[in-house]
């Protein structure tokens, strides 16, 4: 049986930076049952092979606080969640913020599990002049204490060691420490932190100074009303030009290396059916999707390099002010943020809003947020409206996550000041000190998120790539008598013409490749609802790619290349995915992306709640099939509407 | 005749200022915000120092920096300390 510990600590302590440096890429994102409260669990392998499995739970202030977070810590370490009660606690302190961490230690340790304290960040309370007294600490906690820094490795060898021995041990701390019985924060429990505090570290007298620090400066600039927003606004337009500029590259290597992939299965196997479903099925599906993976690896590096650096907390400040114009508390920005990755986990985090109405407004909302499945669509379709011009390209990517957030403002204080009627909650947050981010922990973070996107990809996404390939692909229709002429009159001229003939065949191959799509089911669908979708731009392959988009929005570009894509090779030479796309045409002929086409499908996709997933999450956290239902309708009329505008206004 | 020590807002507090926190002075929040703050570090008798007023009010306890809106800052009653500083 692998030992179980409890990753436990306030927040800004370094806890999940531990946590990285202990398991690495050994960990997932999990929920315990009956709790949406995400947390990750992760394998910390030692080096005599001993394998420990590490719950990094969230960060909190106290165990007593009417939080749902607290009460998740609370319900962890007694055993009311997950797989009964943990084998030890991990305790995780900031060096430089003992006082209030020992209180919170204190607590913890009254819980009476084995445990191990990990004072974090002790290279920069010794660049302070603080230093820790490991014997004297543990002496006063009943507990082994490592001092730590996560982010250099400093001391990780010895918490290994001692985290071994604590996991496998029963040793709880001694019963009669004189622990305060009173929660963090109480007089008694200062006092006792204060007493400690006196013991174990050795430190200089820092003067009071109340000069301006560059940290009260810096503060000052980010949280102003202005400044601050201008500072954020430049910052975030920033990250996604970046992302936009840097992804290229490897965007590219991707495409090449599904190319020479589906190019080798293709030589390699004999034409039928089953060579159909491996490239354009498969290969093709797949690699449409995941040629965007650099872009969501950055998005994450870039996020967690700005989390880290200690600007995110202010700009939730600076945030804070426009967003309780529209009605939203100050709460409601990470969530919000969360949702830019992807809507599931910050409809979740929702549940650290106090106030029901609130949360319930931040839930309606949070879908307008640019999700990374939008990425590959909005990566596609600035593309095609901005091709050869990567400035204006990155600035209309901008401008999507923009126009997102400025209709989920605008809803949520149309729903605060209608049927969310009532109080909000102030924001209260610790601003955590400026430093300089680490990249292994980005590094660690962008990766987490990069495999989970694969394994969408290797699943679900290829699941529907394949199914998209049989409805595209079946019934079989056969030639028609146009192609056939013209294939007739191929073989005629071959003898005296080549050129002319090798163009004749494409033309009738290309001619027959739209007659069985245009008979196959995906086609029949799309003619159905094609109507429906006829006011917007979008013919019959854009509405199937529309129709599908609703299982998940990243499937969009895997069905236009499945159902546009296979056709446009017939010249023989070897095109890249985003052209593939780019280049595909209607049944007229026409280019299937026109400006007013490309401009309309955007809009819809900033707007539109094309995501089943979201839906059945937001059942389940307002407890009632009515709020996603009216979440679908309101999403879907504002997005048809939208799309409606661009695409009569567009030239 | 002792003076009794003047009592004013948190909000009131000039950049830089000093105060502590009296015994009662988070009386007049609801509970669960005196309990969050308490946890945060802003307990009875505890120094702060305020790096920002206005909204956010940003004040430094000890190590800690906490961004409050105006309106918890201004329910905060603290004892202003004099300046030590030349």
């Amino acid at each position: 049986m692998i030992p179980r510990v409890a990753l436990l600590g306030n927040p800004n302590t370094g806890k999940s930076t531990l946590f990285n440096r202990l398991c690495g890429l050994r960990s997932k994102t999990a929920n315990f049952p009956g709790s949406t409260v995400e947390h990750q669990v992760g394998r910390c392998v030692m080096k005599s092979g001993q394998e420990i499995d590490l719950i990094d739970l969230p960060g909190i202030y106290s165990l007593m606080l009417e939080m749902p977070e607290s009460r998740l810590c609370a319900d962890c370490l007694d055993g009311r969640v997950g797989d009964g009660r943990p084998d030890a606690a991990l305790l995780v302190l900031d060096a430089n913020n003992l006082s209030r961490n020992l209180q919170f230690a204190a607590s913890a340790l009254r819980r009476g599990l084995p445990s191990v304290v990990a004072i974090n960040m002790v290279d920069l309370a010794e660049r302070r002049g603080l230093i820790i007294d490991e014997r004297a600490a543990s002496q006063a906690l009943g507990v082994p204490v490592v001092a730590v820094s996560a982010r250099s490795g400093q001391g990780i060898d010895r918490l290994i060691e001692q985290l071994t021995r604590t996991s496998m041990s029963s040793a709880t701390p001694h019963p009669n420490l004189p622990f305060p019985t009173t929660e963090p924060g109480s007089t008694a429990s200062a006092v006792w932190a204060a007493d400690v505090f006196a013991r174990i570290a050795a430190h200089p007298d820092e003067k009071n100074d109340d000069r301006m620090t560059i940290h009260d400066r810096l503060d000052a600039a980010f949280t102003h009303p202005l400044l601050g927003i201008v500072f954020f606004v430049l910052m975030m337009s920033l990250l996604f030009a970046s992302i936009y500029w840097l992804a290229q590259f490897p965007m590219e290597a991707v495409d090449g290396i599904f190319g020479w992939l589906g190019n080798g299965v293709e030589s390699m196997m004999p034409a039928g059916t089953l060579r159909d479903l491996t490239v354009n099925g498969i290969v093709g599906g797949v690699s449409a999707t995941v040629v965007f993976l650099p872009q969501i690896l950055l998005l994450f590096f870039l996020l967690a390099l700005l989390e880290d650096s200690g600007y995110l907390a202010r700009a939730a400040f600076a945030v804070d002010r426009t967003m309780r114009r529209f009605g939203l508390p100050g709460q409601a920005f990470m969530p919000l943020l969360s949702s830019h990755a992807c809507a599931l986990p910050g409809i979740m985090a929702t549940r650290l809003i106090p106030n029901h109405r609130d949360r319930l407004a931040t839930i309606l909302v949070a879908p307008f947020m640019s999700c990374s499945a939008r990425v590959p669509v909005y990566a596609l379709l600035t593309g095609v409206l901005f091709a050869g011009r990567p400035l204006a390209a990155g600035f209309a990517f901008t401008g999507c996550y923009v126009l997102g957030g400025i209709v989920g403002l605008a809803t949520a204080a149309l729903l605060r000041k209608t049927i969310l009627r009532g109080p909000s909650t102030p924001m209260m947050l610790e601003l955590p000190d400026y430093r300089l981010p680490s990249i292994r922990n980005a590094l660690t973070i962008a990766m987490d998120r990069g495999m989970l996107f694969l394994k969408n990809a290797g699943s679900v996404i290829l699941s529907i790539a394949i199914v998209m390939w049989w409805l595209s692909a079946y019934p079989k229709s056969p030639p028609s008598p146009e192609s056939v002429a013209i294939e007739l009159r191929a073989v005629e001229v071959a003898p005296t013409d080549p050129t002319t003939a090798e163009n004749l065949r494409s033309q009738a191959e290309r001619l027959n490749e739209r007659t069985q799509q245009s008979g196959s089911f995906a086609g029949q669908l799309g003619t159905i609802c094609q109507p429906a979708f006829a006011p917007i731009g979008l013919d019959r392959q854009l509405t199937v790619a529309v129709l599908t988009s609703f299982l998940a929005r990243e499937v969009f570009t895997t069905t236009v290349f499945v159902l546009a894509g296979a056709g446009s090779d017939a010249d023989g030479e070897d095109q890249g995915t985003l052209a593939t796309v780019r280049s595909a045409t209607r049944d007229d002929g026409l280019p299937l992306f026109t400006m007013a086409t490309s401009a309309s499908l955007l809009i819809f996709f900033v707007l539109a709640m094309q995501c089943l997933p979201t839906l059945v999450v937001v059942a389940k956290e307002t407890g009632s099939w009515r709020w996603p239902l009216l979440q679908f309708c309101y999403m879907t009329i504002i997005a048809y509407t939208a799309a409606l505008f661009a695409y009569r206004f567009m030239p | 005749m002792t003076v009794a020590p003047i009592r004013i807002p948190l909000s009131q507090l000039a950049r830089g200022q000093r105060a502590t926190v009296e015994c009662s002075a988070l009386d007049s929040l609801p509970n669960e915000h005196r309990c969050l703050l308490a946890a945060m570090g802003m307990g009875e008798q505890c120094e702060v120092r305020v790096c920002r007023p206005g909204t956010p009010c940003i004040v430094q306890i000890d190590r800690t920096r906490l961004g409050l809106p105006h309106g918890i800052a201004d329910r905060i009653m603290v004892t202003p300390i004099e300046s030590t500083s030349p």
